[in-house]
């Protein structure tokens, strides 16, 4: 694809800095989700630092590394920040980003709306940061369970900040949805049909439906909470329904992880053929399985709760959509396999995340099952083996997408690779590390260890868990290092990398016909799209215009 | 040397590199694998649930290590697959000439792989199932079972026996719930302030507290012994310290210790109540205040 002949505007060269006023004021949906994806990095270290020292409470029996209030605190602003604010966003800027490239629009369809809406984000994080400086942040776990929250057991003003921050939050994350819907509906060049969108489009369609569906619901839970705060309501107190708060909190928590996975879902969706040199296998039901997993998620929410007591028949409900999520899932894993099953494949640094995630989230996927039993999940459930269970699908889902996706698209939106070496030992640390802290945290839980405990005591047989405990701390700060040598590559390789070229990867998609980085009207032309890999047509030397006839993959 | 698509044509380059690769692998994979050795020596790491010493605690260890038989495989498939693809499929092993087959899809296999963990699942589902109904149908037991009535709060447990006394365990100054073996017993849980969650993993799963209504679960305990638990449900500061000890006594033993509970609730020592008035059964249950443990009860000592 010829490089682009036009003047590129001053402010859009790929240089490190740009003048404060064009951040502050740009509508570009390009600068704005890279102010997403900034947000969400500084989240990232923010959250990475409160882990670390919960890992050092829990290094030995009777830590006192901070008091338990504190801990509490930090186990909620971890949760808190991890999902609200690192990994929700970033992928909200990495679709900010590529979704209008992708379908080969100029920008989003609402662009004043989109600046709205991110900068609704730093306010969002600031109400729930200033907590920490106004007599204590929320200490009830990321998910405030009613009635712990409530004033009663509550007095202090965290659970109000933590909520009016995650109101804000969900505006700011419908206002996005809204603006990604209209976009992909409106705003497709000529020949992007529905048919020939690229997955990573499906997923953002996806997430953006779902968020646009369950945000409300989180807001209104909130909305009642500070209600029973405020006004002394009792829609959640003891004298109410606490268990009405964990069914919309769930209502929107678990769509949630489908809104932090399913983009990840769809960045790999593309890493995997540009580097095995292969279409796609089976794109229909991979956009059917997206949508099976939209529909279900909204259908499962109450197995967050099979401790409560419910009837039998209606966990039985919950069980059952729980466990049929293994198909759609398996599906997409299944037909990755496939694609990348006798390519060429290119063990770049993404694929290399790409093939790292599928490893360990199949692990998060697989005692994901156990957990969907009902009966088995009352031992389980709030144990460690849900916070192992959780990171593998968090982490070694939702993060290796993202660290695949940086490494991906980094050379289009800064025109410069990421460090090879650098990233070698990003994806060794992290990956290692990774698995050594979170593997054993599974017995941890299957010997009894709950989850939110600020220590054990000693004394009733848990000092078993030291031994256990000690190692992950050590394996965590390897995880810790991992990303150290990550923001080092991003901050070095922005400044000084090797210059990348329009389309490094030899990839399918629009994004790859436009200069690296894109100019702010993104194409002066855009290419012919016959097919859902345009840029693969255009460079003409594989053969995709014609579906081959289907042959067993061996 | 031109290169063909069929890698068994270029078996022999491939198995050397194959082989040249494997070694490079089996250090790593020791290294993981041994790692954590001394760790798992000194904790006794366990990859199962512990088998529980009430019927319902056995049947969720069961179920678990079922539902491990396809998760295994699933596992060591899907990893085989992938690991497969990284050792055979490289781009530098294959040369710039290879092309790769231009599959878009192939229905059979994508039904097939539809339908099987589709199987899977109903599969899992239905012994799931029937587990539920087998020992978490709602009400358990009969009436003439013996019915304890267990209320949390902020950081302990109260435990009020049929007999009509109470003992109070506050966070770590544990007070065991003392139950006979071999007898099934109801337990009834709520709370008086937040959301607890009643767990004893050797004896069977979590049950929550929840203020406002009654919750239950049971267990039959058949060995002789005491099985340690915590509150399961972040419910304050001292969530942490709120320990649980479950001792089971032969039903003589237990006998015994009730008429000791008796005794000692009964007399209740001048200090404690100003109301002069024990009339032995009436009171006890009623009043949910932590009672000072009395002496008579079992050492507290965690010792199995």
């Amino acid at each position: 694809m010829a490089t682009l002949a036009l003047p590129r505007p001053k402010s859009y060269d790929d240089s490190f800095w740009k003048p404060i006023s064009l951040w502050l004021t740009t509508t570009d949906h390009k600068l704005i989700g890279i102010m997403y994806m900034t947000t969400g990095m500084l989240s990232f270290v923010i959250g990475g630092v409160f882990a670390l020292v919960i890992r050092l409470q829990l290094t030995q029996p009777n830590g006192k590394v901070v008091d338990a209030d504190t801990y509490n605190q930090l186990i909620s602003a971890h949760g808190t920040t991890m999902i609200f604010f690192f990994v929700t966003i970033f992928m909200t800027g990495i679709a900010n980003y590529f979704v209008p490239i992708m379908i080969g629009a100029r920008d989003m369809a609402f662009p004043r709306l989109n600046l709205l809406g991110f900068w609704m984000i730093p306010v969002s994080i600031l109400l729930y940061y200033a907590a920490f400086f106004t007599g204590g942040a929320l200490n009830a776990g990321w998910t405030a369970y009613a009635p712990l929250t409530e004033r009663q057991f509550n007095p202090g003003n965290g659970v109000d900040f933590w909520a009016l921050s995650l109101i804000v939050w969900a505006i700011s994350g419908i206002m996005a949805s809204t603006n990604f819907l209209t976009t992909i509906v409106a705003l497709r060049a000529p020949g992007m049909r529905l048919s020939r969108l690229p997955l990573f489009v499906w997923a953002q369609i996806s997430t953006s439906i779902l968020l646009l569906i369950v945000g409300a619901p989180l807001a209104a839970a909130l909305i009642l909470l500070e209600f029973d705060r405020q006004f002394g309501t009792n829609f959640f107190t003891t004298a109410g329904r606490p268990v009405l708060y964990q069914h919309l909190f769930w209502f929107f928590g678990h769509p949630e992880v489908y809104i932090m996975i399913l983009p990840g879902f769809g960045m790999i969706s593309e890493i995997i053929p540009v580097f095995s040199r292969k279409p796609i296998f089976g794109y229909s039901t991979m956009v059917a399985a997206l949508f099976g997993i939209v529909f279900l998620s909204m259908a499962v929410w109450a197995h967050h709760m099979f401790t409560v007591g419910m009837d039998i028949y209606v966990e039985t409900f919950f069980m059952i959509m729980t466990m049929l999520i293994a198909v759609p899932t398996g599906i997409k894993f299944f037909n990755w396999i496939a694609t990348a099953w006798r390519g060429s494949i290119e063990f770049t640094l993404p694929m290399k995340f790409a093939f790292g995630f599928m490893a360990t989230f199949l692990i998060g996927g697989i005692t994901g099952i156990y957990l969907s039993s009902v009966p088995v999940d009352t031992q389980l459930h709030q144990s460690y083996y849900v916070v192992a269970h959780l990171h593998y699908v968090l982490f070694g889902g939702s993060v290796m997408t993202i660290f695949a996706g940086t490494y991906y698209w980094f050379p289009k939106i800064t025109g410069r690779k990421l460090n090879e070496t650098l990233g070698e030992w990003h994806f060794w640390t992290v990956f290692i590390g990774f698995n050594a802290t979170f593997l054993v945290m599974h017995t941890l839980g299957l010997e009894g260890m709950p989850r939110r405990i600020y220590t054990y005591p000693g004394g009733f047989g848990e000092e078993g868990w030291g031994a256990t405990n000690a190692f992950i701390t050590v394996a965590s700060f390897l995880v810790a290092l991992s990303v150290l040598i990550f923001l080092i590559n991003l901050v070095v390789s922005w400044r000084s990398g090797e210059v990348a070229g329009d389309d490094p990867w030899e990839g399918n998609t629009l994004e790859w016909a436009t200069s690296s980085p894109p100019p702010p009207y993104n194409f002066d032309r855009v290419p012919p799209v016959r097919s859902f890999m345009p840029l693969r047509d255009l460079r003409g030397d594989r053969v995709t215009r014609e579906p081959v006839p289907a042959e067993s993959p061996s | 040397m031109p290169r063909s698509a069929d890698f068994y044509t270029v078996g022999v380059s491939y198995r050397s590199r194959l082989v040249r690769r494997l070694a490079l692998a089996a250090p790593l994979v020791t290294i993981l694998l041994f790692l954590p050795a001394p760790v798992l020596a000194a904790s006794g790491l366990s990859p199962l649930l512990p088998p529980g010493v009430s019927p319902n605690g056995q049947n969720l260890y069961n179920l678990y290590n079922i539902i491990s038989i396809p998760a295994i495989i699933v596992f060591v498939l899907v990893e085989g697959l992938l690991l497969t693809i990284v050792v055979r499929d490289r781009r530098r092993r294959l040369g710039p000439n290879y092309k790769p087959p231009q599959w878009h899809g192939n229905t059979r296999l994508e039904i097939a792989w539809t339908v099987a963990p589709l199987v899977l699942m109903i599969a899992i589902g239905a012994l799931s199932f029937t587990e539920l109904q087998r020992d978490f149908q709602r009400p358990f037991g009969s009436p003439s079972d013996m019915e304890i009535d267990i209320s949390a709060h902020q950081f302990g447990w109260s435990y009020t026996y049929p007999q009509g006394f109470t003992v109070s365990s506050e966070g770590t100054q544990v007070q065991p719930l003392v139950v006979p073996t071999g007898r099934l017993v109801r337990i009834k849980l709520d709370s008086e302030d937040v959301i607890h969650s009643w767990w004893v993993p050797e004896i069977a799963g979590k049950t929550d507290a929840v203020p406002g209504y009654d919750n239950y679960t049971w267990f039959n305990i058949q060995q002789v012994g005491q099985y340690r638990g915590e509150c399961a449900e972040l419910c304050g500061d001292g969530h942490y310290s709120m320990q649980i000890m479950v001792k089971a006594v032969t039903p003589d033993d237990f006998d015994a210790w009730v008429a000791q509970e008796q005794a000692a609730q009964a007399t209740p020592s001048p200090s404690s109540s100003p109301s002069p008035s024990p009339s032995p059964s009436a009171s006890a249950s009623a009043s949910p205040s932590p009672r000072p443990s009395a002496s008579a009860s079992p050492s507290p000592s965690p010792s199995r």
